[in-house]
Formats: structure tokens, sequence, C-alpha cells
């Protein structure tokens, strides 16, 4: 069955694309991940243009966030402070993001660099987690505690100028590596269609030293202004947002995560982020066999506005 | 340019025409594309009258051209720098169809010569481009190439020879494909009937392709009011976030 996508101007397989979205919200479910870095390079390597499936990709990002954040605010487990500097200097990275992304795009090199980009980002990711799951699972065929990261109580972190209070977190520090962090993962959503959970998370815990409790809810909220700011600055700036291709992936992701979260309660927690460990790594792999391997046309068309 | 005055001619050809008048016509003028639009055929459609018997010309041979609206390309060729294929050089073209059919009785070389051909634009090796950004046209040519086989590929460009069929010896038709992604917009039918290698006689008839209904309003928000247009995105996006997480609130 085929349905027209009135921006991406080509028509396409809605129930290919509805059990995509729902493949990658299982994968959100079960890992507790946006999943937007699993949903772009697979639109694109569907045939969606390259500028369309990062802008959509954007607003199927915060429907997973809503869902997530609305059901950590009702646990009242989020910094609002911290959640909300955080999102300011997001919405401004975005706003840098969106500009670079359009003068890539006029240069003819925004593919180049979305696919570099993806390859550097999941590689890394995915060489990290395959170590740690890895390990995990060593530790529990021995019985043995898993390892977990001890980094020093202070770090250089504390010792950053312009102090505020953070009441939630109980942490008195910089509001620079909030600021920053956020400004970084706002670009890296707008060029790479990622909500930067992967990103966010890790950095709360190990360079803000953020409680493990509030890290969740106070990094989707950021999520979610700044994947919608994404959306609309994407839509105002290229004209790229699909709603129609939205609404599907959406459609099948809301429904595919419920799975993933029954399914995630079942098998344990290491097999799973080995196996996602796997996927991101493959993903990986095709992304940067494309990037070096002589293409079979050298030649490629754009129209010009 | 080209065309202001490939329109006269064809004007002239009409007026001037002592004999073999043609007519032609299309079964659909306007193909509108909805959300399950997967591509459809029109037929073009046609008779020759007032035969001149008296002619001892060669055969009649018809040949059929749809161009879709013009535009502005850009060729980029992929060279290796560094290890990495990425976008090095490009040539930009003004004026190329965004889609060309082209059919006829028979191969377009056995009907007339390169000349008359290119004159018209008729075959895909004949399209050229309005200017290009390369300085010469020998830079530009592989770069033309390239576009017409893209073109070709995604199925926007193509030639049939003997995709046009005399029904009776005065009666013709032909198939034209529009397929799922032709552009919007006005696409000039253009049927020509050529004895001896010259046209002697030529039709013109404007064809259009539109969205309608939801996809055209949604293509219009998009484009005439894309701040609000991300805004709706957005709330849907929250609403059905918001949605899946009440309804499953237990497994949360």
């Amino acid at each position: 069955m085929e349905i027209y996508l009135p921006i991406a101007e080509m028509s396409v397989h809605w129930l290919l694309l509805f059990g995509l979205g729902g493949a990658v919200g299982f994968l959100s479910g079960m890992f507790g991940v946006g999943g937007g870095f699993l949903l772009t390079p697979l639109l694109m390597f569907y045939g969606i243009p390259s500028s369309v499936a990062v802008a959509t990709t954007a607003s199927h990002v915060t429907a997973s966030s809503v869902s997530g954040a609305l059901t950590q605010w009702r646990n009242r487990a989020i910094d609002l402070k911290l959640g909300g500097i955080m999102t300011i200097s997001g919405i401004v990275g975005t706003g840098a993001g969106v500009w670079l992304f359009r003068v890539l795009r006029e240069a003819g090199q925004m593919e180049l660099i979305v696919s570099a980009s993806y390859v550097l980002l999941l590689g890394t990711i995915g060489i990290l987690m395959i170590r740690e799951s890895l390990a995990a699972l060593a530790a529990a065929k021995s019985n043995a505690p898993p390892p977990s990261a001890r980094a020093q109580h202070h770090n250089w972190i504390h010792g950053l100028p312009f102090k505020v209070r953070f009441r939630d977190s109980r942490l008195y520090i910089s509001v620079i590596p909030p600021v920053a962090i956020g400004f970084a993962v706002g670009v890296l959503s707008a060029i790479m269609g990622i909500g930067g959970g992967f990103l966010l998370v890790p950095a709360l815990i190990y360079l803000i030293r953020v409680p493990a409790n509030i890290v969740m809810g106070t990094s989707l909220l950021q999520i979610v202004f700044v994947t919608a700011a994404s959306t609309i600055l994407h839509s105002v700036s290229d004209f790229a947002v699909d709603i129609v291709l939205a609404a599907i992936l959406i459609a099948g992701g809301v429904i595919g995560a419920q799975f993933g979260l029954r399914v995630a309660a079942r098998m344990r927690g290491e097999q799973l982020r080995f196996w996602l460990a796997v996927l991101v790594l493959a993903v990986a792999a095709r992304l940067l066999y494309g990037l070096l391997v002589s293409p079979g046309d050298p030649f490629s068309v754009a129209n010009v506005s | 340019m080209k065309r202001i005055l490939m329109a006269i001619v064809l004007a002239a050809i009409s007026a001037s025409a002592r004999a073999d008048d043609l007519v032609a016509g299309l079964s659909q003028d306007i193909i509108q594309i909805t959300s399950n639009y997967t591509g459809t055929d029109i037929v073009a459609f046609g008779a020759v009258e007032n035969m001149n018997v008296m002619t001892a010309a060669g055969p009649m041979d018809i040949v059929v051209a749809v161009r879709g609206p013009a535009m502005n390309m850009i060729v980029r060729k992929k060279e290796r720098v560094a290890g990495i294929w990425l976008n090095n050089h490009g040539v930009e073209m003004q004026g190329m169809p965004s889609y060309y059919y082209v059919a006829s009785t028979r191969p377009l070389s056995a009907i007339a010569p390169e000349e008359t051909l290119k004159r018209y634009e008729l075959g895909l090796d004949m399209l050229s481009a309005d200017s290009t950004s390369a300085r010469t046209p020998e830079i530009a040519e592989p770069y033309r190439q390239a576009l017409v086989r893209h073109k070709l590929i995604e199925g926007l460009y193509n030639e049939n020879a003997g995709g046009v069929e005399f029904l009776s010896p005065t009666l013709f038709r032909a198939r034209v494909p529009v397929p799922a992604d032709a552009p919007r917009g006005q696409y000039n039918v253009q049927v020509f009937l050529f004895r001896d290698g010259n046209v002697v006689s030529a039709q013109s008839t404007p064809l259009y392709v539109d969205q309608t209904g939801l996809e055209r309003r949604l293509f219009n928000f998009a484009h005439q009011s894309p701040f609000a247009y991300g805004v709706s995105t957005v709330l849907m996006a929250a609403m059905l976030g918001w949605l899946s997480s009440t309804l499953f609130r237990r497994t949360s």
C-alpha cells in the first residue's frame, strides 16, 4: 500500500514505514533511548532525502521523549532549573545547527557531514557499549557484581566560575558545563536529527554528577524542547519536515515502544545492551562503507531553488 | 529564449500547412496527485486529416514530446579526497525539464536528421540546458549526460521509439507515463508530424499535474506558513506522546 508524502514528494509503502517507526519505537522502549540515531540513517537507506529524514526524525524523538518526560514528571524526577538552562542553551545550539545545516546543504556537503558525524558518533558509542556489556555479561557469568565506573568526587568542573545552586539535584556548580552541554546537544540535534540522550545522560552523570534518579527526567525535558525547536527551525529554514511521514513513524513508534517496554522487563539488561551495541555498530559500518567505497555513479543531481 | 523561437516556428508550420492537418488531444489534461497516487498513464491521441495523397513523400511519422516545468539543477561529481568520496565539482544547469518523455512511430534517428531533432529538442541526447555554470560546453557535457541518466533511472526522463502507434491510416495514439514523483506544474505536450525528415505539422497542448485536496493543502501550509506548520507537527508529536503515556500508564 502506497501513500504520497507531500513534502518528500514521493510515494512510499506506508506499512513499511509504520513498521520501521514501530521497530525503532520498540528499541527505544527497550533501551530507554530516543531512537533518532537509528531512524535517520534507516530513512536515508530507504531513499528519503537526507534533509527530510533529519527534520522529520526530530519530531519522532519529540514524541517518544514527551511520553517518557511525562512519566518522570509524575514521579517528580526532574530538575526544572537545570533542565531549563540546558533547554535554553540547547535551543540556541539548534538555531546554530540549523544554520550550519543549510550552509552545508547549499555547498553540497550535507550528506557527507551527516554520514561522517553518524559514523563517529555511532562508532564511538557502539564500541563503548560493546566493551561495557561484554564486561557486564562476563561478570554475570561468574556471578561477580558488575563493574561500575567510579570517577573522583571532585573534578576540574568544580573549579569553574559562575556557580549556581541546583536544589533538586543537590548541586552547587558552575552554569558553564550545563550551558555548554545543552548547546552541543542542540547543534547535533539539528544536524543529525537525534535527541542526544546518548550524550546527555553520560555527560550529566559523569561530568556534572547529577543524581541518577533525576538524570533521565531532566535530560528528557531538554530533549523534548530541543527536538521541538529543531523541527520548527528545519521547517522554517528548509521546508524539510513531512508531517505525513512524521505521523506514520510516530504512530508506529508509540505502539512499538509499549511492546519494547514489556519485552525489556523480561530480558537481562546486559544482553539487551550487547545486541543494541551490535546494531549500532552495524549501522555505523554501513555508513562508513558508503563513504569509503567508490560510488557506482560519482554524479549526483539536486534541484536548486 | 529557445522555447519562444520554437513556439513561433511551430505556429508558422501549423498556419502554413496546406495539407496534412494534424489534430491532437489528451485523455486527461489535469492529473491530480492524491495520497494513493502511484503514477498513471495518459493517452495522447490524434489524427492526420486531409492527407495529401498526391505527395510522393515517404511514410508519415508522429513524434509526441512531453516536457515538464523547467528547473534549475546542480550536478555534482564525487572524487576521492583523503580516502573519502565527497562532492568536489559541480555544474549548475538552468532550464532543464523536470520531466521529459518522447515517443515516436520509429526510432528518432530514422525519422529526421540530427540538426532537425536538435532544433526541436527531440530525444534524450538532444536535451540541453538554457545555460550552465561551466566555462565550455565540453566541460558541461558529462554532467548533462549524468543528469539525463539520473532522471532516466528515476523514471522522469524516457524515450520510447515505437511508442506511437497508428490505429488506422490516420488515427494514432501514444501512452504517456506520469510517474508517482512527477513534479507539479504545467507540462507541454507537443505532437509533430514528420514527412521526409521535415516537420510538416505540429500541435501543442498543455497538461497540468497538481496535488489535490489534503496533499495540496499540506504542501501549501508547509511552504507558506512554515513556522505554524512546524509548530503543528510538534503539537501532533506531543499529543501522540502524551496519549501513549496516559493510555499505557500501567506499564510505565
